[in-house]
């Protein structure tokens, strides 16, 4: 039995039915929200601080944190999570023809505009009902690896990466600063650094070696892209059925020769970030809580098998499992399911935090398999948005509160390997092996030599952890990215160069749902089709997920629980000198997809957190 | 009509000193100097995406030998990094979309002076950029701090007035169209050969 909360149920082949009875079974009573002790020791106590992490809206979007800090005991007493614009996109693509979504959702993010297209792609092959040749399948895959390997390198090196530099722990703890000095690293004769401090100096924004070796490799990252899809960001070669042009021999060469280069950069980036952790671990133990909470997760899964993907809903559960990364969700650290059509059934989205009306009416009771559909489900929700004031009892956030079997779950590139390793299902073992509690990920020879390195479930998990797990997940993608390119090759070889199906848009009423994943975690886009145009769209996408407000229950988001773990470690001689680094680094290890610049404003004592997010956060 | 303003530097970009050959001194006569016109901004936001649109039109227009005109709107790492492939250029013109507060339609043109702010700065916009935020104070900044830029950087900015989805300028900014086309044309007429 796979939901604890929701009415559903299964029977031993697998057909799910609504459990109990009643006019409406997916109802539930909402729980106010209480701030009065909050609202008591702010009033009361002079080292209780309000500390806004204030946005700057840009065009791309943006994301705040409210937090209330007891500075004295160092601990977070409330925390917020605001997203700060509304962007529409579901409102937009109401009424389109469905080829459009391709292109306008890909505009939802400036980062993953391949994977919107991509996860679009798929939404509307299955709504219409036709299937990609396996070619189209592997391309999707090559390319996608890549898109996955730079935003995971950029988040690691660009985003999270100056939080664990020399510039910024001098400033926010001066001691650690002074150990690093002394201490050797452990992973030395792979990344080449013999002290903590000097691998610290590198990771320096804008001027360390890493900071423009990671800059370096997003590039060639893009470029193995582009040789494969045209160009990015946005690319107009993906398709339903595929993608809309040939590739040669010749192209996948260039694309190789891309991709080796990262091999012996997640090498490094492996060893480094596991020096990283393993030093602020031997620090402070209690580093060990920055950013923690439970081990709930959910993801999609990535990567189809080309001979296992049909586009059907009917057939989802089992070319999902035959995917690289399996699907799955994990409640309280153990797997709950790995089936697609399960892990559909158990997401809702609710808005009572959020700036939207209730939508009423539930025009699907059940999925096209006929198993029970909450109201709240993305197929039957409708974008009603309604502005308003801040209140962080009421209302605050233009993201919705998506969960899964009414747990908030996070989604995060870490769950894939999580995921895959306690399903044990992965069929696909050329690079990659499981135990009962790792992955092993056997990386070729490229500069350096062939290694195998081995991800194992932590056993805790945390701001380190996501950020250790982010760059194993570099070396998953690009082995993964490897057994495709031969596969491909294989195909090219017989001479089988189709790279798409045609297709007439159909005009009857139809379904479809893409199950897909950026590269910081899961992404799903909804859509229903009916005389030839879009009736609804939604999106799900990992911000969401992570950055969402509070539920009908109370419950924080993921950021929100995940920063009132983080215990405030940070030095500072008053109080008016505390920059949060904890806190920034709790948020930032979800890869939010959001730079920040923090300034502190000595006549208020707020911090000012700027942060521009690539709009992942906000709802759709 | 909306007010027009042209602000030229000191360094007067658009008029170079040429040397006897009608090139300025600093160039080598015997090559055709490579020149840059790019448009910076998103699409579908119809005065802000002045710089995308304007190339549109740009394109199909007539340009010398040496002139390339291309929509540099897909982040500035991506331009940084496609910059660091070519050949150097011996000036770029980068036009777009900017709300600074002026008249609507107001043409500013000025040279690049290659002013950073303090590194902190840098990295928030390098953060930006990687995330997916496109700009004209981005893209000029990312780039002259990792050197990819020539020296000579002239930019022209258009204030903006709407910023609803769409394709089409407002009049006030479809005025300015014309003025900032010629110049785009002046500010590389110097540099050719005549």
């Amino acid at each position: 039995m796979c939901f604890r909360n929701l009415p559903i149920e299964f029977d031993s082949q697998g057909s799910a039915t609504l459990r109990g009875v009643g006019a409406d079974p997916f109802a539930y009573q909402t729980k106010a929200i209480d701030r009065d002790d909050v609202k008591r020791r702010l009033a009361k106590d002079d080292y209780v601080k309000a500390v806004d992490y204030d946005p700057v809206t840009r065009v791309a979007g943006a994301l705040g944190f409210h937090s209330v800090v007891d500075l004295e005991n160092r601990k977070v007493l409330e925390a917020s999570s605001i997203a700060t614009l509304f962007r529409g996109y579901e409102v937009i693509l109401k009424g389109r023809d469905p080829r459009d979504a391709i292109f306008i959702s890909s505009r939802a993010c400036g980062v993953c505009g391949g994977v919107h297209a991509t996860c679009s792609a798929l939404a509307i092959e299955m709504a219409f009902g036709i299937c990609p040749p396996p070619l189209a399948v592997v391309i999707r895959n090559l390319a996608l690896s890549m898109e996955f390997i730079w935003d995971n390198t950029m988040h690691l090196f660009m985003l999270a990466g100056p939080d664990y530099s020399e510039a910024m722990i001098k400033k926010t703890e001066p001691t650690l600063w002074d150990k690093a000095t002394r201490t050797e690293t452990r992973w030395g004769s792979i990344h080449g650094y013999s002290k903590m401090s000097d691998l610290f100096h590198d990771m320096n924004p804008l001027v360390g070696k890493l900071y423009l070796e990671g800059l370096e490799l997003s590039r060639m990252a893009r470029e193995g892209y582009v040789t494969l899809m045209g160009k990015y960001p946005h690319p107009e070669t993906i398709v339903p059925g595929g993608v809309s042009h040939t590739v040669t021999i010749q192209s996948f060469n260039v694309y190789l020769t891309r991709l080796m280069k990262t091999f012996d950069f997640a090498k490094r980036a492996i060893a480094i970030w596991n020096d990283i952790a393993d030093f602020f671990y031997d620090a402070n133990e209690r580093y060990k809580e920055c950013g923690t909470r439970p081990v709930n997760m959910a993801d999609l899964g990535i990567w189809d098998d080309p001979k296992a993907y049909d586009a059907t809903y009917k057939n989802c559960d089992a070319w999902g499992e035959q995917r690289w990364a399996t699907p799955g969700v994990i409640l309280d650290g153990k797997l709950v399911t790995t089936k697609l059509q399960q892990i559909n059934l158990g997401l809702e989205e609710f808005i009572e935090h959020s700036y939207y009306e209730q939508w009423t009416g539930q025009p699907h009771k059940t999925d096209p398999l006929g198993a029970p559909l909450s109201p709240y489900h993305p197929w039957n929700k409708e974008t009603k948005p309604k502005p308003g004031g801040t209140n962080w009892r009421e209302k605050y956030s233009w993201a919705t509160a998506p969960r899964w079997d009414r747990v908030a779950v996070e989604a995060g590139t870490y769950a894939r390997p999580w995921i895959t390793v306690l399903a044990g299902k992965l069929p696909h073992r050329r690079f990659l092996d499981l135990t009962p509690d790792s992955m092993k990920i056997l990386i070729p020879k490229y500069l350096a030599p062939e290694v195998q390195v081995e991800w194992k479930i932590p056993p805790v998990f945390n701001a380190f952890e996501r950020n250790r797990a982010r760059a194993y997940s570099i070396a998953y993608q690009c082995v993964v990215a490897y057994d495709n390119w031969l596969i491909g090759m294989d195909i090219l070889k017989t001479g089988d160069y189709r790279t798409s199906t045609p297709f007439t848009v159909p005009k009857d009423n139809r379904m479809g749902v893409g199950f897909w994943g950026a590269g910081r975690g899961w992404l799903s886009h909804h859509l229903e089709l009916d005389k030839g145009a879009i009736v609804n769209y939604q999106i799900v996408t990992p911000s969401t997920l992570n950055a969402c407000p509070k539920d009908p229950w109370g419950n924080p988001g993921p950021y929100e629980e995940a920063v009132m773990a983080t215990p405030i470690l940070e030095e500072f001689e008053s109080k008016e000198k505390f920059k949060g680094i904890d806190i920034l680094r709790a948020i930032r290890s979800f890869d939010p997809c959001m730079p920040c610049t923090t300034h502190i404003y000595a006549g208020d004592q707020h911090i000012t957190c700027e942060v521009n997010t690539c709009a992942c956060g906000d709802d759709d | 009509m909306p007010a027009e303003t042209t602000i030229e530097s000191s360094r007067s970009p658009a008029a170079p000193d040429p040397d006897a050959s009608g090139l300025p001194a600093k160039l080598d006569a015997s090559r055709t100097p490579r020149l840059l016109v790019g448009g910076v901004g998103y699409r579908l936001l119809r005065d802000l995406s002045f710089g995308p649109l304007l190339v549109d039109r740009l394109l199909r227009e007539p340009w010398p030998d040496g002139v390339e005109v291309e929509d540099l709107s897909y982040g500035p790492i991506g331009v940084m990094h496609n910059l660091e492939s070519r050949p150097p250029y011996d000036r770029i013109v980068l036009v777009g979309a900017v709300k600074r507060g002026r008249a609507p339609g107001d043409v500013l043109r000025y040279s690049w002076r290659r002013q950073l702010p303090d590194e902190e700065e840098i990295q928030a916009r390098v953060a930006e950029a990687v995330t997916g935020v496109i700009s004209l104070d981005n893209l000029l900044i990312i780039a002259t701090f990792f050197e990819k830029l020539p020296q000579d950087v002239v930019v022209i900015e258009v204030e903006p007035l709407d910023e609803d989805w769409g394709e089409e300028f407002s009049p006030e900014v479809e005025g300015a169209v014309p003025r900032v086309i010629e110049e785009i044309r002046l500010s590389i007429a110097g540099w050719l050969p005549s």
